[in-house]
């Protein structure tokens, strides 16, 4: 599979670890009430579609970023890839 | 049964070979089936199960029979189809599946007997009596299984591998494929042109078409000297594209060094990765043949064979042959082969108004209904209008339509078209992505077809890379429409052949029918057709079509069955892509190495890594000699133990501190400069993931370590963290487990041993305390870290200095530290120092234990969110009442064994009574016995009681106390010395 | 400065070098390294004067080279400042940026092609999934090469400098050996 990484374009999969769904992403705040239920929820519940996916690859032979990747699992065609980072930041503002 | 004329041969240089241990001759250009034939050798096999006499069926790589082994020795290789084996000098052959000779072949017997060996009869035989299977049935199918025989030795070839990249890959060099290349290369973009012949042409190598009112060879010689002078095309020969895979890769394996006698430069196969933008699929057609009784002897063969091995190789297996077809194509072979002087019997056309192509007896609206001559073709029974008579021949080429070679384009899935119109299967939608077809492979086989296909395919996808290709001048060339019918094998009582190499008849489908195995999987799986080396080839579509009548169906409601890589068999050795013997994957060694060989240290493979075992010294002769010895040299003295090999992962950034602590599931915001705090890292489900130390350099300057074998996926859930959870915080990451060599002290002695090392810095206990750290320089003003941190439980420092010098210092500290007992040690004793002062290590932290039965529940912080936290105090986790103990063996003589499964004392040795596992063992020098680290229910409640250690895999039972995993110093003064 | 001897990362008594064809290989221990990674709010330094290179570029200067490696971090090599402890002096250049040693972290190989481009094209077919396009004179790219992680540095036209793990340094320099002779034994006309 060719990764299409936003930086440094069209690389094979062989370079990159799968760290798994992109729901990853949405770690809930472990201080917060109820934070064991929606552990649970974010650790082992996944939709599991056939079909346009968004998952996490890491570019472990390459430059180290982790990349926010949309897949379809029935076709394996890649519809983009961003940088998980980048991704983060702009759902929750700059972060500063 | 001798050579004809022409055929493109080199008849100037002569090639001798031997098959079976006879010497023939042939010439370069010959392949070793067509060498053979022109010796006016038919028999060339015996059949998988009914050890039948076959001969040749086919010219190419869709052989089914003709399969021989090639060479001898460490290099000979069985199932080697002697259609595409290329003819040198001294080759050397022998035919398989036969005993004692392929003309007397004890294994006969079996056809005499096929009622036995019907489809499905292993489903069905050899279940009773059922003790007779381990003892007889299973080893005498063994030994009649198969077909060549395996060297047994290591394979003294060399492989290679290698990776293209273009915007063009042409995969078939026919008609349509040259075409296509052409078309493309012209333009300047990057073109692969691959085929699995030693020369380009495709068919058009075995047709006596002309091209422009000049013969092929000539308009073929003119193409390729335009393909080599452009430096944007890559032709490869010999070159089977073996499998297409995700977004334009695909598998290829170039033939190096098979053709030659000697592998040369060593090389025999590479492994090409090529990732094409976009892919022509020009691998044409494969003939099909039309089952008749007894239609497997040798000399008869697919009617494109025969013109083929007339045209392109000037041979003929007979004097006389005939024709059997259901289409204009086989009229041809007639046509060609009376050209050269080939006696024709007739051509024997299923169509009732049947056209000759020439002068020579046509039967039409007639079948083949027999054959005779066991060992080669004498004659065939024909029947017309119900009438019999015979035909001599010592050859029959048979022709039932042209089915494309589509596999590569369901490769992902695309299931095939059926057309009515062709009578064929065409690629369907579905395909790989970019890959278009072109010339036969998409049902446009006749010449002029294929030459017009080749460019515009090349047009339309170098369009959609937008570049603007022109139409090239194509020669003239036939362009008739072949007719054909729907004819797809003779009714009849005797066996009648579908699969070749599978030995699956006509009998065998409709069996299968019968027995309900309709759908084509099952019809598949059930008779095995299809499933030989040749993939079906030459009988998946035959088979669909008898199936399709037996249940009254259209073939696209049949279905057909989805091909998959590879397409011809590829050997293992070359997926291996080179990478053998020691080199086959890369070994990591560490800054004192050298050092460590030079002293005799055997090592071990700690993932990717060598590390020292032990150093053994003049006398000892046993492990344990040298092992006891450096535990016992380090607890009294001080040793010294290369520990590299732990990951260090550098972490700077205002952040930095926030950033571990959250990583951690204990607290970090109060560690100071200077210091060094052990560290738990949990995975988010609760379970422990690895320790370490985190040592704080400076304000925003963190070294956190890992262990050796978990480095890697650390570093990675770190990244994790650092770019995914936290982006907002600031803060760096870099691996340094390279950079610095690293060394453990540790000892009574370590103190003195290493102020004679340290350039004038205090390290005493006040200005360096346990668990602190700082930069200093060594032996000269030589950059360096220590951290006073202590895996053994004895007084102990890491050292760190750059790596280039980590031999040097180990040599250095070894000798400065001779009358302190200075002693080197490697693994074994690294391990049996700290299971002596129950400090977890990898064993503990497998996966499957928590802080809480490691005895670090406490450990966790419920004051901060940190990895894990949460999910650590689930009551699952919780409910798990193992606990970390030590384990003593009560013999002195009895082995502690890591893996045993605990038990209170006398209870039944069963899983339901299981309480618990050792994880860790060894022999304590120090306390003269096996001890060991575990997992034990309510451990810490069962101090002083005696369990048991089942090992029942080894028939082993040994009895232990329960104590504290603190074997040595259990109050840690030692440490803080 | 210190009397400990140093070892070489290929293990020999001297920088291991090998010929086969029109390839050379020469191993190099004699670069100071060490990485730069920016920090919030910092603005890329110029160190020994010359900006920091762009996404998969690399510089060359009288100092040294600086290789992009990751977003907003890069690395540096000096030659011959091997001994020094050349992560201080960068810490200088570079002030309010994360420096880290990387001198002893690898192993450094130098590839060099007496007969033009062609051999390192056909070096790098043999060794790395890339298109060669991407790694044009000026150019750097970490990915896998026999298994192990490194980065490529196309120097120039004729010339590759490759840096991987210094631990796995001699498996690197066998997979190189072993390729630059099997190209050497074949012809491609």
């Amino acid at each position: 599979m060719l990764i299409p990484h936003p930086l440094l374009g069209p690389r094979d999969a062989q370079e990159f670890t799968y760290l798994g769904d992109a729901k990853l992403l949405d770690r809930p705040d472990g201080m917060a009430p109820g934070a064991a239920e929606a552990f649970f929820e974010y650790l082992y519940l996944r939709d599991n579609r056939a079909g346009v996916h968004e998952e996490l690859w890491f570019h472990e032979q390459g430059d180290r970023a982790i990349l926010l990747v949309t897949r379809d699992t029935t076709t394996h065609e890649i519809l983009g890839a961003v940088l998980a980072r980048d991704a983060v930041l702009s759902r929750t503002g700059d972060g500063t | 049964m001798s050579r004809l004329d022409g055929g493109l041969i080199d008849r100037s240089r002569t090639l001798s070979f031997t098959f079976d241990g006879r010497r023939y001759v042939g010439h370069p250009g010959d392949t070793l089936a067509s060498a053979l034939l022109a010796n006016g050798v038919r028999l060339m096999g015996r059949s998988f199960k009914y050890h039948r006499p076959r001969g040749v069926l086919t010219a190419g790589s869709e052989e089914p029979s003709a399969l021989v082994e090639l060479r001898s020795g460490a290099r000979r290789e069985p199932n080697t189809k002697a259609t595409v084996t290329e003819l040198y000098d001294g080759l050397d052959a022998m035919s398989q599946n036969r005993w004692p000779s392929l003309k007397f072949d004890a294994l006969g017997v079996n056809d005499f007997v096929s009622p036995l060996f019907a489809a499905g009869f292993y489903y069905k035989t050899f279940m009773w009596p059922k003790a007779f299977w381990e003892k007889l049935y299973e080893p005498a199918i063994r030994r009649a299984a198969g077909l060549g025989r395996l060297s047994m030795e290591p394979d003294p070839d060399s492989y290679d591998k290698g990776f293209l990249h273009c915007d063009l890959l042409v995969i078939g060099a026919g008609a349509a494929g040259l075409v296509a290349a052409l078309t493309a290369a012209r333009t300047g973009k990057r073109v692969i042109l691959a085929d699995e012949d030693f020369r380009l042409g495709g068919r058009l190598l075995s047709e006596s078409h002309t091209l422009g009112d000049a013969p092929a060879t000539d308009w073929l010689a003119g193409r390729e000297a335009e393909l080599s002078s452009l430096p944007n095309l890559r032709i490869m020969r010999r070159t089977t594209v073996f499998g297409a895979y995700d977004h334009g890769i695909y598998g290829a394996v170039e033939r190096v060094g098979d053709h030659a006698p000697d592998a040369s430069n060593g090389v025999r196969q590479t492994l090409w990765r090529i990732t094409a933008r976009r892919t022509i699929m020009a691998t044409g057609a494969t003939e099909r043949h039309i089952p008749f009784a007894n239609n497997d002897r040798p000399g008869i063969m697919l009617a494109g064979a025969l013109r083929a091995y007339a045209n392109r190789w000037a041979a003929c297996p007979a004097g006389r042959v005939a024709i059997f077809t259901n289409n204009d194509d086989g009229h041809r072979t007639a046509s060609d082969l009376a050209a050269k002087g080939v006696e024709i019997a007739g051509v024997i056309d299923t169509r009732a108004d049947a056209q000759p192509l020439g002068d020579y007896p046509v039967f039409p609206g007639a079948v083949v209904t027999g054959s005779k001559g066991r060992l080669g073709l004498n004659s065939v029974e024909i029947t017309q209008e119900g009438r019999t008579q015979t035909l001599t021949c010592g050859a029959l080429g048979v022709s039932g339509g042209w089915n494309p070679n589509l596999q590569l384009a369901s490769h992902h899935r695309g299931r095939p078209v059926w057309s009515e119109e062709k009578l064929a299967f065409l690629p369907g939608e579905g395909g790989p992505r970019g890959l278009v077809p072109a010339g036969a492979a998409n049902g446009e086989g006749s010449t002029g077809g294929a030459l017009s296909s080749g460019a515009r395919a090349a047009q339309a996808v170098l369009a959609d890379l937008g570049v603007d290709a022109a139409m090239p001048e194509l020669p003239e060339a036939e362009d008739t429409p072949i007719k054909q019918s729907a004819f797809w094998y003779v009714p009849g009582t005797a066996r009648a052949w579908v699969d070749f190499q599978n030995d699956v008849t006509v009998k065998d489908i409709a069996l299968a029918h019968q027995e309900n195995m309709r759908p084509v999987e099952h019809l598949k799986r059930w008779t095995t057709l299809g499933m030989a080396t040749d993939q079906g080839k030459t009988s998946n579509v035959t088979a669909l079509a008898i199936m399709a009548e037996l249940t009254g169906r259209s073939i696209p409601e049949t279905g057909t069955t989805i091909f998959r890589p590879p397409y011809t068999p590829v050997s293992l050795g070359v997926l291996g892509g080179g990478d053998t013997g020691a080199e086959f994957r890369p070994l990591r060694l560490t800054p004192t190495h050298e050092w460590a060989k030079a002293r005799g240290a055997p090592f071990t493979e700690v993932g990717p890594w060598m590390r020292a075992q032990y150093f053994p010294r003049p006398g000892e002769t046993h492990w344990r000699d040298s092992v006891d010895r450096e535990v016992l040299a380090t607890r009294a003295g001080v040793g010294i133990c290369d520990v590299t090999t732990l990951g260090k992962v550098d972490v700077q950034g205002a952040d930095a501190l926030e950033f571990v602590n959250r990583l951690y599931c204990n607290g970090f915001k109060t560690l100071k400069v200077g210091m060094v705090r052990y560290g738990l890292m949990l995975r988010e489900d609760g379970i422990a993931m690895d320790d370490g130390t985190c040592a704080r350099l400076a304000e925003d300057h963190l070294v956190v370590t890992t262990t050796t074998s978990q480095a890697g996926p650390v570093y990675r859930h770190m990244e994790f963290a650092r770019q995914c959870l936290w982006p907002d915080l600031d803060v760096q990451l870099i691996s340094t487990t390279d950079a610095w060599a690293q060394l453990s002290v540790a000892g009574p002695h370590a103190r003195r041993l290493l102020e004679r090392v340290v350039d004038g810095v205090d390290i005493s206990n006040d200005a360096c305390p346990f668990m602190s750290c700082r930069e200093l320089t060594v032996c000269g003003g030589l950059r360096a870290r220590l951290f006073r941190i202590s895996f053994s439980g004895e007084l102990a420092y890491e050292l760190a200095v750059p790596a280039r010098y980590g031999g040097a210092l180990m040599d250095r500290l070894v000798t400065l530290g001779e009358d302190l007992g200075a002693t080197p040690y490697g693994t074994e004793a690294l391990s049996v120092l700290r299971i002596e002062k129950g400090h977890a290590a990898g064993n503990e932290l497998n996966g499957q234990t928590t802080a809480q039965m490691l005895g670090m529940g406490r450990m966790v912080s419920n004051k901060k969110d940190s990895i894990g936290a949460v999910l650590s105090r689930r009551e699952g986790l919780c409910a798990d009442r193992r606990t970390l103990v030590g384990l003593q063996a009560m013999d002195a003589g009895a082995k502690v064994t890591a893996g045993a499964h605990l038990l209170s004392d006398g209870a039944e040795e069963r899983t339901e009574m299981d309480e618990g596992w050792i994880s860790s063992a060894c022999h304590s020098p120090h306390l003269g016995v096996g001890i060991g680290l575990g997992f034990l229910e309510d451990g810490a409640r069962r101090m002083g009681e005696v369990i048991t250690a089942a090992n029942p895999l080894e028939g082993q039972s040994t009895r232990l106390r329960v104590v504290s995993p603190h074997f040595i110093d259990p109050d840690g003064g030692r440490v803080r010395d | 400065m210190t009397d400990l001897i140093p070892s070489l990362a290929l293990g020999g008594d001297a920088p291991r070098a090998f010929d086969a064809g029109a390839i050379h290989l020469a191993e190099n221990p004699g670069f100071g390294i060490a990485s730069v990674a920016l920090r919030r709010n910092c603005p890329p330094p110029t160190p020994f004067g010359v900006p920091l290179p762009g996404t998969a570029e690399f510089t060359e200067a009288e100092h040294g080279l600086a290789l992009w490696t990751a977003q907003n971090q890069w690395m540096l090599l000096a030659p011959g400042r091997a001994e020094e402890d050349f992560a201080g002096a960068v810490k200088v250049e570079a002030p309010g940026t994360s420096v880290t040693e990387q001198t002893d972290a690898w192993a450094v190989i130098e590839i060099r092609s007496s007969d033009g481009e062609g051999p390192i094209t056909a070096l790098l077919e043999k060794l790395v999934d890339l298109d060669p396009a991407t790694l044009g004179p000026g150019r750097v790219v970490r990915t896998g090469l026999a298994h192990q992680s490194v980065y490529v540095l196309r120097r120039n036209a004729a010339e590759l400098t490759v840096l991987g793990m210094r631990s796995a340094g001699a498996s690197l320099w066998n997979a190189l050996e072993t390729a630059a002779a099997q190209l050497a034994a074949v012809r491609y006309s």
